[in-house]
Formats: C-alpha cells, structure tokens, sequence
C-alpha cells in the first residue's frame, strides 16, 4: 500500500526542499548548515557512489580494504552494533549477551525472524557456523582465520536462538569483535563455499538492508534495498527498510575524475579525497566528511632487527628529528590531526605522549654523534665505512605516502641520514618487507576501534610491523589482550604506548582519517567506528 | 598464394610460440609472486608456513620444465588457467573484458583514420601553403599530447564544465564518445603523417600530369588516382598503431574507469598476477599477428602489381 504513497510524498518533498534550497543559495547561506537541516526523510531514488578502488577479495575476514567493506557493509549486519560516538557496543541481531567473569564464554540471544537475502534463516546456527569459520578457519575450503577472534575453541548452540561460544584463554576483545566488518554474518550455504568462490560478491548472501542486484566486474555494483529488511540496530532512528531504492558503486581511479563528477553533480558521493582536492570539494558548497579510523597512527615503524635500527639511540634519533608537525601542515589539511602518540586519541586507552614527541634535531644530531656515527663528506653520517642509509617502501594505501617520505627524507638529510624510497612494486615489496635488513623501516597505520588494534600492529604473530624481537612488548601485547576488566586493561594499552616510544619503535605523524566528499542534497550518511560508509539511513533530498 | 598463405601462418605460429615463451620466462623471474603478495595480507594474518602450503596447493611443486610445458598446452586446449587475484578462470575475464576494449579500440581506429584521411587531403587540396603548413604540422602536436592529460582534459572540459557528456552513467554510447576522441588523436597523427607524405610522393609520379593534361580537375586526380595509390603506406602504418591502440587503452581505460584489457593488465601488473599476465601478452600477440597478415593480404587487392609477386 505505502509504497506508491511514499513516492508522491517524496516528490512533494524533494520539491519543497528545492525550493529551500534555492532560498538558502540565494541567502549565501553555507550550504553544509542547510544540508543538515534538511528536514524529513524521502524514500526512493539512487545514491552514485564512486569508489577509488575494485574490490577484492569478499571474504568476510577480508573485508578491512575499504572498497571491499563499502559493498559488504550495506549486505551485512553484526551481532552487535558499536556506537560509532561512545564505542559502546549495543544491541543488533543479538538482543542481549552475556559474558562470563574471566571472558571465556560468550552467550548471545539473537533475534528472531531475520532471514538472509537467500531466504534460509539467520539462526544460532548459522551464527555458530560463521564464527567457527572466522576463530578456526577452515583447512579444506581454504579459509583464514579472522584477525578479530582471538583463543576461539568452539560454538556450542543452546536453543534456535542462543548461542555460546568458548575460548582458551580470556578475550575480552570478542564482544568488539562482533561488531566489526569482518563479522558481517552469511548464510550457512555461503560460509561453506571454498575460499575462492567465498571471493566472489555473487555468492555473499548475508542478512543486511540491500542486496546485490548486478555487478560488472571491476566496474559497477549495483545495490537494491530489501524490502523485508525489520532488523536494524534499536538505537537506529531509522526503521524498516533503507530509504534509498538503489545504490550505484562505480570504480573510478581518478582522482581528479571523482572530485569533478562529485561537483559538477555526476555523483552524489565519492570515497578517497586527496587532501588537496578538500578545498576544490567545500568551495563548491559540498561536504568533506573527514572520519577519523581509531586506530595505530599513520608513521613510520622502526625495526629493531636491523643492524643499524638495532641501536635504540639511533632510533631515539631519529623519532627527534622528525618533523610531523611540518608533514601536516606541508602536505594534508585539518582533517589529519597530528598524532600525540602511538594511538589516535579517539582509539580506546589512548594516552597524550605528545611532550615526547617534539621535533628536537639538536637532540637528534647529539644521539646520532654519542651513537658513533659522524659526518662524511657528502654529508651523509658514516660509521666503520658504513653510511647511515635505510630504505623504506612507498606504502600504496597510505594517501601521499610517497610525498610523506619525500619531505621525511629531507628533514632526515639535516641530520645526516639518508632515506631510500623504494617505489611500491608488489613483488619486490612482498619479499623485502619482511627482511628488516633491506626493509628498515615500514609506513603503516592500522584502524579498529578496540583496544586490541595495538596488538595487532605489533604482536609478532599478528602484523607485526616492526618484525619484533621484543619478548616484552610481545608479553605486554598478550597480557593486555587478556585482561577482562575494562580500567585494567586501558592501562595496559598506555603502558604499551610508553613502551613504543620509550623503545622508539614508532615515529608516529598523523591520525589517519578516510576521507569522503558528499553532494549537499545527501543526507543520513553514517560510518562505523573505522569509517566505512553506512547508507542505511541515507537520503536524498 | 596459397603456399604464401600457409608461409605466412607458419610464421605466425613460430612468433606466437615466442611471445608466450618469453612471457612465460620473464613472469617467473619477477621477484615475488601474486600468491605471496595476496596472502601475506596482515589482514590474513597467515604464516610464513601456512602460504608455503597454499603454493604447493596451486603449483603442486612440479618442476619449472613440467610446468611450462603444462602451461603451454593449456592454452593450446584453451584452458588459460586461474585468475590467482580473484580465483575466477582466466579465460572468463578475457572474455568480459574484450568486448568492451573491441569496441573503445575499433571505434578510436575507426575515428583514428577519419581525422587521418580529414587531415591529409585537406592538406592536399589546399592552396595556400600557410594552411597546408599548419596542417601538416598537427599531426606532430597531436603524437605529443600524452593520453592521460588529453582524457583529463576532455573530462573537464566536455563533461564537468560544459555537461555535454556524462562521465559518470550515461548511455553505453554515451560512456564510449570521450574515451574514444582521447584514444584517436595520438593514433591518428602517424597514419596522417605517412598519408600526406605518400600522396606528396604519388603526385610527383609521370602518371598525374598524363591525367591533368587529359583534362581532370585537381580533385578528380587527388580522390580517383593519388588516394588509391597512397593508401599503400598508410595501411601498413595502420597495422602497425595496434600496439600503440593497445598502450593507449590502458591508459584510457583507466582514466575514464572502463573495464577492459588495458584495465585488466593494470590490475594483472599489479597484483603479478601471472596467469592473467600471460593470457594478456598471449591475447595482443594473436590480435598482432592477425592484423598484419590481414594488411599484408589486402595489398594485391589494393594494388593489382603485387598479385603475382610472392
């Protein structure tokens, strides 16, 4: 009955609006206040959002590399919902939980009624079978375990709707585990599928408000919203089914192809503004949504294993003489806070080390001259016939990392040290990276909104970005990462962020954001804790 | 002409067993491979041992000989293997890809030659030589614009300043007029070139003045007698631009988003995803050879002196 009803109350108020916002235009109103004000939601109408990069691999524990958690994010729910202003988790398809003292079982009460977009139920289950998959992985079908489950045994269910999981060890981190984009839940069918048709978008069927209504390979997906869909988040304003009809994903590479279609009305939204293109977005009376990633901070990581790095003074050195302040204000804008410390302050347990911090190069040059390491004639520092010279790769995700390093290289040259940039060619990048002989030095950030995305960047057996030799941060990383009581374990998270920098290990420069630029007729965008798009609540007016 | 048919797909033969030859040894001493730099994802979080299991799974530790030969037979049953990137067959890419880099590469030919021929006879039948000059000269401006600032520049002008053609959706016609003006103009400027020259060289041959001195105007000799004699060059010259046709797709279909073989071979590269690198060279070798034997075919046709020849 509503549907038809729904379309002519659109039309009605989409034409209102425009006339507001001639008004507004013509009042020299800023068109962000006006956007915001925008009053009632419409149904209907396709939202054009152009991607920067194809997807890859949809393997839901694959799902980190934001084209990939641009799709799965709108086909997906979670267990629960983190709040992306309180980090608190809240309820979705599970209704309530309960954990156990010393964080070693989990029991989640789930909703009933909700169905995947195949039509089999989203039961204990299914659930039970998708997080097998994700703590254990699969040998046979070929899949990797998820790096957001830790210690997992084994899912036990209790009843259609109540299922328990157990683990070997306290993991606290799990309840945040269940919220991120990787845990997006599948139908049972799908998490059978082997690897590498797990990897294909056509046979991800999972339970969230759109589905997949077409795709051309490397070039467009198209989205259409479920009609059925009745399980968002209860903290949702929304209800119901999305108010979009479609959304249109379209790689576009370009830089400069993605900002013009956005401004000259091609598009309605686009991932992946260069910090240079910010200015060209919010001239036009268009909308930089800058979101923040929560994470370890874009930097450079020191590998101690390297014969030179080995030397904590070098590495103190060079922590000294490095300017993050003059990276930001050189290179990017506002939207790249300088970082204060190994963690954004927004990551969970994060501690204010910014006095730490400050360039100092006179303190620099006295590390490096007390380290034994004096001027040759080219200027670069030399030791035992040796030149202070240590090489890092271009990081291809990371935005302007080449320009980054660039402007490291020339404050590194007032002291005496030369850097290599190595351009990011996959092959050589994939066996050097891990040999902190030829790869001293690595430019990274990691974005996950629990305190366990530091262990993650460090622990040996996670990503281990400065190849760690360090039994002591390896033994903090864990401790931490097993700590069930919340106060207890945000001082741990500080402790390891002294640590780091005490250490050296890191020279961090800025908290990454994920930058996107929105058309001003675009309302109800919202993001999850790392910054991947929700167009849910989305709009057009 | 048969024995000069079967000569020449001999020939062909030998250098399309040369080229995958070549590739194939080239890929495999790339440093790394597309197994490595797919699972050593950190998001992965796989050990060094367990994507040591994953290659012995894709390549079953066969020797390097077996392994060439193995390959070599697939693709001559047509079997080109698996897509390590996204794990789909390579020959289905192919085929999603083709069509689409068909129909920007013919249409930009197509358009290629219309600007060559517009510019050579118009240069022809000028006048005054301060135009023939300035005609003469662009096609030398037209091989210096690279393909990536010219499809920028066409994208800002035409479709975000102007609104004439939407970059973003639009017809499939539509999607194709922009991509296809950045890939003609280079391509046009050689073929162009060896145009206005040949029909310089025909016209100093015995043979115009016999015709003007019959009466035929100065039209009639450029369409009925230089243009046929000067196509000569310039079809050989057109066989030859398919592998600049080539080079400029990637560059297009990239700028302008489209997914073809250009596309393709771009994400290939990156990923050194070797199979789908092979299929590639393998697949503009074919096109290569074909296109040449069919210029070298079509010139008896074309020139009735060349029929007895070979």
């Amino acid at each position: 009955m509503s549907r038809s009803r729904l379309r002519s109350t659109a039309v009605a108020g989409a034409a209102m609006l425009a006339v507001v916002g001639l008004l507004g235009a013509c009042g020299g109103a800023g068109p962000a206040g006006a956007a915001r004000a925008a009053g009632e939601p419409v149904y209907g109408g396709t939202l054009t959002y152009l991607e920067h990069q194809p997807p890859t691999c949809l393997y839901l524990p694959a799902a980190g590399f934001y084209p990939n958690g641009g799709i799965l994010n709108q086909i997906t729910d979670k267990l629960t919902w983190q709040n992306p202003e309180t980090l608190e988790i809240e309820p979705w398809i599970a209704t309530r939980w309960e954990v156990s003292e010393d964080a070693t079982s989990y029991t989640f009460h789930l909703r009933d009624g909700v169905t995947f977009s195949d039509g089999t139920p989203l039961d204990a289950e299914a659930v039970a079978a998708n997080f097998d998959v994700y703590g254990l992985g699969d040998e046979k079908l070929k899949l990797p375990v998820a790096e957001f489950v830790n210690n997992y045994e084994r899912s036990e269910v209790v009843d259609r709707l109540t299922v328990r999981f157990h683990f070997a060890k306290p993991s606290p981190g799990f309840l945040q585990g269940t919220s991120v984009i990787g845990a997006g839940l599948v139908s049972k069918k799908t998490i059978s599928l082997p690897y590498e048709e797990q990897c294909q978008l056509k046979n991800i069927a999972g339970s969230g408000p759109f589905t997949v209504r077409h795709q051309v390979v490397d070039k467009e997906v198209r989205l259409a919203a479920r009609e059925d869909y009745d399980w968002a988040p209860p903290s949702s304003e929304h209800q119901g089914r999305a108010y979009l009809d479609e959304i249109k994903i379209i790689v576009t590479p370009e830089d400069n192809v993605r900002v013009g279609a956005l401004t000259s009305g091609q598009a309605d939204f686009v991932r992946y503004v260069q910090a240079y293109d910010e200015e060209t977005v919010k001239s036009a009376g268009f909308t930089i949504y800058a979101e923040p990633t929560r994470g370890v901070n874009n930097g450079l990581y020191l590998r101690p294993g390297n014969s030179i790095l080995k030397d904590p003074d070098v590495r103190q050195a060079l922590l000294a003489g490095t300017d993050a302040r003059e990276v930001v204000d050189t290179l990017f804008t506002p939207s790249y806070p300088v970082a204060t410390s190994v963690l954004s302050h927004l990551a969970q347990g994060y501690v204010d080390l910014s006095p730490r911090l400050a360039h100092d190069p006179d303190k620099a040059n006295a590390l490096l001259d007390k380290a034994g390491w004096a001027r040759g004639a080219d200027g670069v520092r030399e030791k035992d016939g040796r030149k202070l010279r240590l090489g890092v790769f271009v990081a291809g995700p990371q935005p302007l990392s080449k320009q980054t390093l660039e402007l490291i290289g020339q404050q590194w040259a007032e002291l005496g040290v030369k850097l290599e940039i190595r351009p990011a060619d996959a092959g050589t990048q994939a066996v050097d990276i891990k040999d902190a002989e030829k790869t001293p030095l690595q430019h990274s950030m990691v974005g996950r909104a629990d305190q366990d995305v530091i262990k993650s960047h460090f622990h040996s057996e996670n990503r281990d970005a400065i190849l760690s030799d360090d039994e002591k941060l390896d033994r903090l990383l864990a401790e931490q990462s097993a700590e069930p009581d919340v106060a207890a374990r945000n001082a741990k998270v500080g402790e390891i962020q002294r640590y780091v920098i005490d250490q050296a290990y890191a020279i961090p420069l800025f908290e990454e954001p994920q930058v996107y630029g929105g058309a001003p007729h675009v309302h109800g965008i919202a993001f999850e804790a790392v910054a991947r798009p929700w167009f849910y609540a989305t709009w057009k007016s | 002409m048969t024995r000069y048919v079967m000569f020449r797909a001999g020939q062909a033969v030998l250098v399309l067993w040369a080229a995958f030859t070549a590739a194939y040894v080239l890929l495999r001493l790339l440093p790394g491979d597309s197994i490595l730099i797919k699972f050593q994802n950190p998001e992965l979080g796989l050990s060094p041992q367990q994507i040591a299991e994953i290659r012995a799974h894709y390549d079953g530790g066969a020797s390097a000989l077996a392994t060439y030969l193995d390959t070599l037979s697939g693709f001559l049953r047509g079997s080109l293997g698996y897509s390590i990137d996204t794990g789909t067959p390579v020959t289905e890419r192919l085929a999603e890809a083709l069509p689409e880099t068909a129909k920007l590469a013919s249409a930009g030919f197509g358009l290629a030659v219309l600007i060559a021929v517009a510019i050579a006879f118009a240069a022809a039948s000028s006048r005054s030589s301060w135009i023939r000059g300035a005609l003469l000269s662009v096609p030398s401006l037209f091989v210096s614009v690279p393909v990536f600032w010219l499809g920028i520049l066409l994208i800002q002008v035409f479709s975000f300043r102007l609104g004439l053609v939407p970059v973003i959706g639009g017809s499939a016609a539509q999607q194709l007029i922009l991509p296809v003006l950045t890939l003609a103009v280079p391509i046009s400027a050689p073929i162009a070139q060896v145009l206005a020259r040949a029909v310089d060289q025909v016209r100093a041959q015995p043979f115009v003045p016999v015709v003007a001195a019959k009466g035929a105007s100065r039209q009639w000799i450029l369409w009925r007698h230089v243009a046929r004699n000067a196509t000569l060059p310039a079809l050989t010259m057109a066989g030859l631009v398919f592998g600049e046709l080539i080079a400029g797709s990637v560059v297009t279909e990239t700028v302008f988003g489209r997914n073809g073989i250009g596309r393709l071979t771009e994400q290939a590269v990156n990923a050194q995803d070797t199979p789908v690198m092979l299929a590639v060279v393998v697949l503009a070798a074919v096109v290569f050879v074909l296109v040449n034997l069919v210029v070298d075919l079509l010139y008896p046709v074309l020139d009735p002196r060349l029929k007895a020849a070979p």
